[in-house]
């Protein structure tokens, strides 16, 4: 399922891809993508201009190496891993300009609010407040549709440490939410590779 | 797989179909209802997660109603006239401050009750050089003190509301009238009408200023002695 995710770094070029006036098949396929990548890096980034950002760097890079997509079926997972690490670099590079909390977190819902809008709104909410290193790997399972051994490949991360993060991402969730908290018997994450 | 392990698993992924968790859901009708209520959250999230939040919509969320803002505009002039006022009646200057000190040093003053007759009312002016036109109010302390270098007249009035202290200063100018508030007590500073000197008034109550200005009225100064 997985290709392998270059590691040099590509020129921007303006927004498009290359061979996007042409219409090469690589190109609109990567395009067809592109409003899923930039909703993963969004919730990733916590930024939409942030997010568009990311995306981009992200589609040039996977153009430039797009040899190494033997199966185009897998082209969605392989672009949301680049733009993974595509985020986690921009942290790395930089110190990102971070969204204030008190702009994304007027989180907290109405315990008696039933499936609305509202309670959506307050969920979204909730979930950008997560810390990453829970926010993440929600992301991947649920969006993504990772696996958990995919996740903790990605990550890094044992497979009982990802089912941690996740049994604790919800669990902070439910509370958010006005439900209780499941009994956390997760213990600590344990065997990190 | 025991229920330890299987609410680690439902909460991590409730959509598992791993065959140890069936097993266990088979005979455990609490992690069955566990998983029901993760299967309708997880739905929550998936709708939630296909929309990131709108900061816009954040941050309009954010704005104050309109009444809110004009409620918040009105408590901050409140407050700026609540610290106006108290900065306008703080004691003005040494005399206000002094005044007050004076008057707490002799709180026997507030307690008489019985009416000085002029015998003692001229007692007390007579060495600061003052007259005073005795009106209907009763004049219930009456003593000559010493207060910045000169002997002054310090007399307690009663009024409606309640004993009013006076203390008539011939070598004390202001320039108008002045209010302060200082230690519970109210007071004003206003200017003879003699054209000289000034009259102080403090009270716990209101009305000093009714009483200031009767005693403008009633103060005549005597030719200063030699």
């Amino acid at each position: 399922m997985r290709n392998p995710e270059p590691d040099s770094p590509v020129l921007s070029i303006g927004g498009r891809l290359p061979g996007a006036a042409s219409g090469a098949p690589i190109t609109r396929l990567f395009e067809s993508l592109r409003p899923d990548l930039v909703r993963f890096a969004h919730w990733l980034a916590r930024d939409r201009a942030l997010a568009e950002d990311i995306v981009q760097e992200s589609l040039l890079r996977a153009w430039r190496y797009r040899d190494a997509l033997k199966d185009p079926a897998a082209a969605r997972p392989w672009l949301l891993t680049i733009v993974r690490r595509e985020h986690a670099r921009m942290y790395e590079r930089k110190r990102l300009e971070l969204v204030p909390l008190e702009d994304i977190a007027d989180t907290y819902a109405d315990p008696k609010a039933a499936d609305t809008e509202d309670d959506l709104f307050a969920l979204r909410h909730g979930i950008m407040r997560l810390p990453l290193e829970y926010r993440e790997p929600l992301v991947l399972q649920v969006l993504g549709g990772f696996s958990t051994e995919e996740i903790a490949q990605e990550l890094q991360l044992s497979s009982t440490a990802v089912l941690t993060r996740l049994f604790r991402a919800r669990n902070k969730l439910r509370v958010l939410c006005g439900m209780a908290g499941v009994p956390d018997g997760a213990g600590s994450e344990a065997g990190q590779p | 797989m025991n229920c330890e392990q299987a609410r680690l698993l439902i909460g991590a992924d409730p959509r598992s179909s791993a065959a140890q968790l069936a097993a266990h859901l088979g005979v455990c009708p609490a992690c069955t209802q566990l998983r029901e209520e993760m299967l309708a959250f997880e739905t929550r999230i998936e709708r939630a997660l296909q929309q990131p939040p709108d900061l816009a919509r954040v941050r309009s969320r954010r704005q104050l109603p309109q009444w809110r803002e004009w409620a918040l505009a009105a408590s901050v002039l409140v407050g700026l006239a609540a610290v106006l006022g108290l900065w306008l009646l703080r004691p003005s200057d040494t005399l206000a401050h002094d005044i007050v000190a004076h008057v707490q040093h002799e709180p026997d003053s507030w307690l008489s009750a019985h009416e000085v007759n002029a015998q003692g009312i001229g007692d007390a002016l007579h060495g600061a050089g003052v007259a005073l036109d005795l009106t209907s109010d009763k004049i219930t302390y009456a003593q000559s003190c010493w207060f910045h270098g000169h002997y002054v007249p310090h007399l307690v009035v009663q009024t409606a509301q309640g004993p009013a202290t006076v203390l008539i200063l011939r070598h004390e100018q202001v320039p108008g009238a002045r209010s302060f508030h200082e230690a519970g007590l109210n007071g004003v500073i206003v200017p003879a009408a003699a054209g000289r000197g000034s009259i102080a008034v403090l009270a716990h109550g209101a009305g000093v200023e009714a009483v200031a200005h009767q005693m403008q009225q009633d103060v005549r100064w005597l030719p200063e002695p030699p």
